[in-house]
């Protein structure tokens, strides 16, 4: 399969290289020598705790700590990984296991894996060796892009199992027996041939000052109880009793509250605060401030307090030339994009143009089209920042990665003039993040007015206002699709031409110190290429159409829309060629077993072909994407007047190796939901510059009763893990698409598919656009 | 001043009595389950029993609960920690992702089951409007039938 060069991959070599020229420049390769990539060693003994390696923490009581250096927010993460510890330290899986995510930026917990596209398991070759010291130096320490699992399943296997040698080996010198004669179950090393057995915890000081296995022995897969096992997540106890501390929740003595008004024209600056003496003045106002030129913070000794007072805030904002601009606008350029010569080649085989223009009376084509959409995390936007009076600063952020809050802490610092002498970064529990909680801005922002108030910790709580219609957005996207069908009605030749902003370009301008220019940016064209269904000639190609809006990660990113669109184009072709949809994909499949395997799956868990009453319909689409391969059949029914409703979304999935198998398919149940609301409801406009939206009465979300029934299936896989927080979302639309054409006849090639119409207080319906 | 009892025990606090109970609960007790997701009753995160009702606390001034009851999710487990059927039949179908709504579906679900002890699918939808983002729904609609069960058996 031809790679395609992924632009973050670039841009992430790019800053590794980097900082490696700088790296050799200070210390040299023998300092990068020196860098602790595998956390094994540097075993320490504090109290009763004693640290084994930087994964495990063992107490004399038998109770341990362990390092998930990935932010849990909502995926499960914190229990899957808990999970391959407790594997190969047998140890049971009950509540003597905390799992906490280290503040300690320590090199083993590098996301270095994202970067170098390179499995931990499989890494070899002096690219990797210097890639993941360099990444590890920085403390690139991230979580998304569904990977996880995939960069840190097999380090926690290593760490576990030398935990477990060390333990091993300071029982036989206890025991005053060889190793070879002691086994492990359930915490205890145990001395089946004279029945003695050692609890770990009084064994953890003594295995903490022994030196760490070389090369420990992995268990193998066919003795693993936990792996692959149902278990029950280590965050949901604290999750019922309403205890677990979200940043939202974080209590520093002393904390002040902040709350923030952005430009209702993104990128306009802050002209004057017209009546600031007026809101200063308002009960418990502390301060009013213009941040970093472009927001107006109120900080008050209540967050009620100093939003009330915010409310009243006259702000008199710079025009810009994006004040007249309209959604209408930015349609209308997307789609003439569609049309300008030169776009950028993302990739090609065979001459996809030229068979294409030979074969004109059997070419399909479309256009399709997707609008702006929100992150709106559950938890609204916020952080937590002080800067002592020593100069030192820490922060609480509900946040993607620490190395995020470093950074951040240190521009919003840096526009108030200080420079802090050391920075502590907490990650929080994540009341849903969705790529929100990857950019810096309200870091930033609460570093700023922390460096302001010194001494006191100032906790920013965007309101949700500012969250929908002033924050960061999934990019509006088009897609002009064409293929030339053979004989067969196959085709012989696909050409995809994408129009977005670029997603990466934007994101760089906020959060990184170079920005990459978007040409093949793969997170804006990923889901187009469709490399699974073989056809001959194909080609990708992107335009990049800038806007003022500024866009962020989200959800699945370019396969949030590619996939609507290339999914939903399949099935034109298919009815072009008088085809059935499932069998169209399965043609064309023929040299794709993972993905047959997949989509047959499906079909058969959906009856697919079974007779249904007129009004409802059924659609189908796939993907591979995170190393994943995902399908969905969505069933809707149609009313005569239009009224719309996903009935029930079977899903099957191949994650290759699964660890907790409950959340594998709570994942594809909240992916698949999440889909459902965006394919369904989900639609940022602007006007006059401005988004439209401001809350969830416009910015609607399905609820329990919209909300289908979803049938989730894993299908076995040898393969090694894939990711699994993103592809739940990624079929849906195009899926829903497919059956509403299926039951009506009509074929949507926009989102959202309905406009949402207001039944009563927090009732909506969905109906067709006319 | 304004009296009331939270969770069981007696809150005095000399506030505004505009100031929603939400920001009360947060900020001037401690009481930190009840979340703030919208401001605007939309969401139900902030979901709290008052005098058994759930209410969105984000839009209820405090001044006009003077006297009354106020249950949060950490009032849901009995005084020895024991969790309620609710809450149980939550961590047997393992329901949350990110958790953040949690606390008001849990809410809304005990005065649910309050009030009708085997709802049908139909009285659940009508009775939960509340927004989970991470899309927990079939896991709480099922959570809501086992807790039914628990609390029969």
């Amino acid at each position: 399969m031809p790679k395609i060069l992924s632009r973050r991959t670039f841009l992430m070599t790019g800053a590794a290289l980097g900082g490696t020229a700088l790296v050799a420049a200070v210390g040299g390769i023998g300092y990068l020598a020196t860098v602790d990539v595998d956390g094994l060693h540097g075993g320490s003994v504090e109290g009763e705790s004693a640290t084994l390696n930087a994964f495990v923490v063992l107490h004399s009581d038998g109770s341990v700590v362990i390092n998930v250096p990935r932010t849990e927010m909502g995926q499960g993460i914190h229990t899957g990984l808990a999970m391959v510890v407790a594997e190969e330290m047998d140890l049971p899986f009950d509540e003597r296991i905390r799992v906490e995510f280290p503040t300690e930026a320590h090199p083993a917990y590098s996301t270095w894996f994202n970067v170098l596209q390179v499995r931990p398991e499989e890494a070899s070759g002096p690219v990797v060796w210097v890639g993941r010291r360099v990444l590890g130096l920085l403390g690139f320490i991230s979580t998304g892009a569904s990977s996880s699992t995939m960069s840190l399943w097999h380090p926690m296997r290593v760490a576990g199992a030398s935990a477990r040698q060390m333990l091993i080996a300071a029982a036989a010198a206890r025991l005053d027996v060889p190793s070879t004669e002691l086994v492990t179950r359930d915490g205890f090393v145990l001395h089946e041939s004279s029945g003695r057995s050692l609890f770990y915890g009084e064994l953890a000081r003594e295995a903490a000052a022994l030196t760490p296995p070389a090369d420990p022995v992995l268990k193998p897969a066919a003795d693993w109880q936990v792996i692959g096992t149902r278990q029950a997540r280590v965050d949901l106890p604290a999750k019922v009793r309403g205890t677990p501390i979200f940043g939202m929740d974080v209590t520093v003595p002393d904390m002040i509250y902040a709350t923030i008004r952005h430009a209702p024209v993104f990128g306009a600056r802050v002209l004057r605060i017209v009546n600031e003496a007026h809101v200063r003045a308002l009960p418990g106002v502390l301060d009013v401030t213009i941040v970093n030129d472009s927001h107006v913070a109120v900080v008050g000794g209540s967050w009620w307090q100093a939003e009330q007072a915010a409310w009243q805030l006259e702000v008199e904002w710079a025009g810009t030339a994006d004040d007249a601009i309209s959604s209408a606008d930015l349609s209308r350029g997307l789609r003439a994009s569609l049309n300008v010569s030169e776009p950028y080649e993302v990739h090609a085989e065979g001459d996809a143009g030229a068979v294409i223009e030979a074969n004109a009376a059997s070419t399909i084509e479309a256009v399709y089209e997707v609008p702006f959409v929100a992150h709106a995390c559950m938890e609204p936007i916020n952080a937590t920042v002080i800067v002592r009076e020593d100069g030192s600063a820490e922060a609480w952020v509900p946040s993607q990665g620490p190395l995020n809050i470093r950074v951040g802490v240190g521009t919003g610092t840096g526009w108030a003039g200080i420079e802090p002498i050391a920075i502590t970064c907490n990650v929080t529990m994540n009341g849903g993040a969705f790529g929100r909680r990857s950019d810096q801005d309200v870091i930033a922002q609460a570093a700023f007015l922390a460096a302001r108030h010194r001494g006191r910790a100032v906790k920013l709580i965007w309101p949700r206002e500012e969250d929908v219609s002033r924050g960061l957005f999934r990019s509006h996207a088009a897609a002009r699709l064409r293929a030339a069908l053979g004989p067969n009605g196959l085709p012989i030749a696909y050409d995809a031409l994408g129009a977005s902003q670029s997603i990466i370009q934007s994101v760089a301008s906020r959060n990184l110190p170079f920005n990459p220019g978007p040409d093949g940016d793969r997170l804006t064209v990923e889901g187009l290429d469709k490399q699974h269904y073989a056809i001959s000639a194909r080609r990708v190609r992107s335009q990049n159409v800038p806007s003022h809006v500024p866009i962020g990660l989200w959800r699945s990113n370019g396969y949030s829309f590619n996939t609507f669109f290339t999914e939903s184009f399949i099935d034109e072709c298919a009815l072009a060629a008088d085809a059935d949809p499932l069998a169209y994909r399965q043609a064309m499949l023929r040299d794709s077993p993972r993905h047959r395997a997949v989509l047959d799956r499906v079909a058969e868990m959906a009856d697919w072909g079974a007779p249904m009453t007129p009004g409802r319909g059924r659609g189908i689409a796939i993907e591979e994407c995170y190393r994943s391969v995902v399908a969905q059949v969505a069933e809707v029914t149609v009313a005569e007047d239009g009224a719309v409703k996903v009935d029930r979304i079977f899903c099957a999935v191949d994650v290759g190796l699964v660890i907790n198998p409950d959340q594998v398919i709570a994942q594809m149940e909240g992916g698949a939901l999440f889909g459902v609301t965006s394919a369904m409801m989900s639609e940022i406009t602007v006007q006059n510059g401005s988004v439209m939206q401001t809350n969830f009465h416009d910015f609607p979300m399905q609820r329990l009763a919209d909300a289908p029934e979803v049938i989730v299936e894993i299908v076995e896989s040898d393969l090694p893990p894939g990711g699994a927080g993103e592809p739940g979302i990624v079929p849906t639309a195009a899926a829903i698409a497919n059956a509403i054409f299926a039951a009506t006849g009509r074929r949507l090639r926009s989102l959202p598919l309905a406009v949402t119409e207001t039944i009563g207080e927090r009732r909506t319906r969905s109906v067709l656009k006319s | 001043m304004v009296a009331f009892t939270v969770n069981n025990r007696p809150a005095d606090v000399a506030v505004d009595p505009d100031k929603p109970l939400l920001w009360v609960l947060r900020e001037d007790l401690q009481v930190l389950g009840p979340k703030y997701g919208c401001g605007v009753a939309q969401c139900g995160a902030c979901r709290v029993l008052i005098d058994g009702v759930s209410t969105p606390s984000c839009m209820v001034p405090v001044g006009s609960i003077a006297g009354a009851s106020v249950i949060t999710v950490e009032g849901l487990a009995d005084e020895d920690g024991s969790l309620s059927f609710v809450q149980r039949a939550w961590i047997e179908e393992q329901v949350p992702q990110c958790g953040f709504c949690q606390p008001g579906f849990l809410i809304a679900v005990t005065e649910l089951l309050q009030q009708n002890p085997d709802p049908s699918d139909d009285e659940i939808d009508a009775a939960i409007t509340n927004i989970c983002r991470c899309g927990t729904y079939p896991r709480i609609r099922r959570a809501i039938h086992r807790a039914a069960e628990l609390a029969r058996d």
